[in-house]
């Protein structure tokens, strides 16, 4: 695709999407409003412990690194969420609509990454000014700025969280060209990803065994560690180590979703879109 | 096909008709309509049976995946708040009293909370205006989903858990109180979500406050002992007092656990102001819903 | 006898918000509001009998529309009296929405995913009809349509003119006295439009119900009603019987010529607007006072084998006063019409 076409994609992808923009800043900040019941919940928890003479810590984290993480993995959801994407493509195979793709030059996975590109860059500006807000009224229970080079992979942590919750959900999307009936899937696949993500609670909560397990999941990738990576649970080689296996995740599944793509459109050609 | 309709062979000129029911009038009329509703909604759902199975599926596991982290949290603290006496199966009562009444609120009205925006957009709330029965009550409880009765189950089920776990059992005033103070925590739900749904008359096009709804309730997710402090008590102040929802839950809930039952007056005075909150929230709501129909009549379709 | 619907200086005008663009003007119109007055309706007075089929024609956003809402209680008025079998509508008294029934040709009243007779199961409570007669009502209704084997099929799968018929049966259930419709056939392919306009004209020869009926289709008016009320921006234009229509709009008469080969094109255009020429037979378009004129030119110049003089067909007369009056209007009038 050339960029000039890219670049048109965008543009008409951020027109349509500022229409809604004032619906948008108004969503985004009551999004943070489940996390003050959070904050008041978590400080029963250790008012608790504390009563109880026990540390003041839950699995490693304090009561401040706690809200800190649930901040956090807002952002991090805020760039790895895709609402809509993998429903999207299966509603799109399941009405026809994927023929587009077929008969003009530009490739699908292309315009819908491009697509996605704009909405989070609208959605970033117009949602800068809430998260600002709710993260300088929580100031408090932030440890201060991590070193640069802990700021660098957060950075990159959050980035290639877009990425593989792109490809992730694109690849699911294309289990549309097999089975019709996919928004149940999808949604099994939203509540694991909502536990196993660590969007609910750090997974260093998880007993032993099944921490094991949910490590070795993409999942963890979408909320858990650009937190985990800001509060400085994760150092050292780990972070090196763990960036390369969230790289190889994101190829995984970009060439899944691709040949699962073209696999799609042969059999979809067969009986006829 | 007989020639003449009956009403209009006796009484033929138009002035001064009458046209009263015929069958059954009154409440048992409502009744009636209310189980064609319910009976309608339960053959609907079943033509979509595979569907409907789904829904209840998901909502349990997201019931459980909730209970499964709740149950992590008791894995590493005591209880809920440094002597609050909400410690695990106290609190499991009261994630279970939640269940009860979410799930009653879901299966009765969210279906047509959600519509009602819809009705509005697309002009046939007129139909509704048209027919000779109360429009909020064909508004508010024309689809019935049966589907949220499956975490109505697991809610039974977690209560009868707990208490086991306790070694209580309830006397039969402290049962029937209980399923009053239930009623009275559905009619807080109900009458918040009407009154947010029926907004979208003045919103106009697709968009609703509905959502505002799940916002408001999560504060009521959590025993209200845990809003304290420089923000926590102006919260839990306002959340009791001005939008009664931290009285839904808690009021039932501390009826059947021991450990946090009401024993103070200013608990009874609770328990009170839960009655009559659940009375002016379904006034309040009454109004809002009469005023919203106003508007809506006077912009036209 | 009594008027089954009486109308006096009904108004209704309506207040339109004005959506600001932009997020500040969004912000700013929740508190102060913008808006612009529209008026559907402009005093119109109307007297109809019990058992008259009046139809209401007019373009769209004439306010027939609005009208029929009116009368059903829907909408309340700005000014104005109206009273339905003796009843003020939109008091919306139970013993009023007893005795009417409102069907929309575009809206759809039944469970979409249920037979249609689960919703009239429905309706028989919320009327309190009881049961032998509510039956005995639905079963005549669905012989009548010939949809009686079509009941237990969700509506879903029912054919646009089957759906029809359906709405039909749910409004004529509790037997109202006045029957609004509006736009009864819209859509429909021409066998279902007949059918429907059959068992129309035969249900309102049998039980002499009060039917209002807006439509676009004047074979539907032609077909069914000897009175018609033409509205044009909210006010009634024209009521009178469908002939009085031609009187009224139809300025031209068609003058239909067999000629020889003496006569050209631009000859005949010299006399009026030349419709059609298809040698030897010709059609043109004289204003109506100009018709004897043109007559004796044409006599004079012989010539001609075969002539007739004609209305127009009245499908062009009201095609061509809607479109005068659209245009007339402009197009930044706000119609009343979904």
């Amino acid at each position: 695709m050339s960029p000039a076409a890219a670049w048109t994609i965008i543009r008409i992808s951020i027109a349509e999407r500022l229409i809604y923009r004032g619906d948008f800043a108004l969503g985004t900040l009551m999004r943070f409003l489940p996390i003050v019941t959070q904050v008041f919940l978590w400080a029963a928890v250790f008012s608790a412990l504390d009563a109880a003479g026990r540390p003041a810590e839950v699995a490693g984290f304090s009561y401040r690194e706690m809200i800190a993480y649930y901040l956090l993995t807002m952002v991090a959801r805020a760039f790895s969420s895709m609402p809509g994407l993998a429903s999207g493509i299966a509603r799109d195979i399941r009405s026809g609509a994927v023929n587009k793709y077929l008969i003009q030059p530009v490739d699908m996975l292309h315009y819908l990454l491009l697509h996605r590109i704009a909405h989070k860059l609208v959605y970033y500006s117009v949602a800068l000014g809430p998260f600002a807000l709710v993260f300088l009224l929580c100031r408090g229970f932030f440890p201060g700025w991590p070193d640069p080079e802990t700021l660098c992979v957060f950075a990159a942590s959050l980035v290639m969280a877009f990425l593989l919750g792109f490809f992730l959900e694109s690849a699911l999307g294309m289990i549309g060209f097999w089975f019709l009936e996919v928004s149940s899937l999808l949604f099994v696949y939203m509540l694991f990803a909502f536990f196993f993500s660590g969007h609910m609670f750090p997974i260093d909560m998880l007993p032993a065994g099944v921490a094991t397990v949910v490590r070795l999941l993409p999942l963890q990738y979408l909320a858990y560690f650009p937190a985990a990576v800001f509060l400085g649970k994760v150092s050292g080689p780990e972070l090196w180590q763990s960036l390369a296996v969230e790289a190889a995740w994101i190829v995984f599944f970009a060439f899944a979703g691709r040949i699962a793509f073209r696999r799609g459109v042969r059999r979809y050609g067969g009986y006829g879109g | 096909m007989r020639t003449m309709d009956s009403r209009q062979s006796a009484n033929p000129a138009l002035g001064a008709a009458d046209g009263g029911p015929i069958g059954p009038s009154g409440p048992l009329r409502y009744v009636r309509v209310m189980a064609v509703f319910a009976r309608n909604s339960l053959v609907r759902d079943m033509t979509f049976r595979v569907n409907f199975l789904i829904n209840v599926a998901s909502s349990i596991s997201w019931v459980l995946m909730n209970l499964g982290f709740y149950l992590l949290i008791f894995r590493f603290a005591p209880s809920i708040g440094a002597s609050t006496g909400w410690e695990q199966w106290p609190f499991f009562a009261f994630l279970a009293t939640g269940l009860l009444i979410n799930s009653t609120v879901h299966a009765l009205f969210m279906v047509n909370a959600d519509e009602l925006s819809e009705l509005i957009r697309t002009g046939n709330l007129d139909f509704v205006l048209l027919r000779p029965i109360d429009t909020q009550f064909m508004v508010s409880l024309s689809r019935i989903d049966w589907s949220a009765l499956g975490n109505f189950c697991v809610g039974l089920i977690l209560l009868a858990t707990a208490l086991v776990r306790m070694n209580y059992l309830p006397s039969f005033l402290e049962c029937a109180l209980y399923v009053f103070f239930l009623v009275c925590g559905v009619a807080i739900y109900y009458s918040l979500m009407i009154a947010l749904a029926a907004s979208s008359v003045w919103l106009g096009r697709n968009l609703s406050l509905l959502d505002f709804w799940f916002y408001i309730t999560t504060f009521a997710r959590y025993p209200m002992e845990i809003y304290q402090g420089r923000f926590g008590a102006p919260l839990r102040a306002a959340f009791t007092w001005v939008i009664p929802v931290l009285v839904v839950v808690n009021v039932p809930a501390r009826l059947l656990v021991q450990s946090v039952r009401p024993s103070s007056a200013s608990d009874w005075f609770l328990a009170a102001f839960a009655v009559a909150a659940a009375i002016a929230s379904l006034a309040a709501s009454r109004i809002i819903f009469q005023i919203a129909l106003r508007a809506y009549r006077s912009s036209g379709s | 006898m009594t008027a089954a619907i009486e109308i006096k200086g009904l108004t209704k005008s309506f207040r339109v918000y004005q959506k600001p663009e932009g997020l500040l003007a969004s912000v700013a119109g929740l508190f102060r509001r913008r808006y612009r007055h529209v008026e559907a309706v402009r005093g119109i007075n109307l007297t109809v009998t019990p058992g008259e089929f009046v139809a209401f024609l007019g373009p769209n956003g004439a306010g027939k529309t609005t009208t029929l809402k009116l009368l059903s209680g829907v909408l309340t008025p700005t000014s104005g009296e109206a009273r339905v079998l003796g009843h003020v509508p939109w008091r919306r008294e139970n013993r009023y929405r007893r005795r009417f029934a409102l069907v929309m040709g575009q809206k759809n009243q039944l469970w979409w995913d249920l037979p249609a007779a689960e919703s009239f199961r429905l309706h028989q409570h919320i009327y309190s009809l009881p049961r032998t007669e509510f039956e005995r009502t639905r079963d005549d209704l669905a012989e009548m349509l010939s949809v009686t084997h079509l009941l237990q099929q969700p509506v879903r799968e029912l054919s646009l003119g089957e759906r029809m018929k359906m709405e039909l049966i749910a409004a004529l259930l509790h037997s109202p006295e006045v029957l609004f419709l509006d736009e009864p056939t819209i859509g429909l392919d021409v066998v279902a439009q007949h059918n429907i306009r059959a068992f129309l004209r035969d249900y309102q020869q049998r039980r002499g119900v009060t039917i209002v009926l807006t439509s676009h289709y004047m074979i539907d008016v032609a077909a069914l009603c000897h009175r018609v009320v033409m509205m044009g921006r909210g006010r009634i234009v024209y009521d009178g019987s469908l002939d009085g229509i031609v009187e009224r709009f139809g300025g031209h008469k068609v003058i239909s010529l067999h000629v020889n080969g003496a006569w050209s094109p631009e000859l005949l255009s010299g006399l009026g607007e030349l419709l059609s020429f298809e040698p030897p037979r010709a059609r043109l378009r004289v204003a109506r006072g100009d018709v004897p004129a043109v007559l004796q030119r044409i006599l004079a110049a012989g010539q001609v084998l075969d002539l007739s003089v004609e209305d127009p067909p009245l499908e062009e007369i009201v095609a061509a006063w809607f479109a005068a009056e659209r245009s007339d209007d402009g197009p930044s009038r706000r119609g009343e019409e979904v």
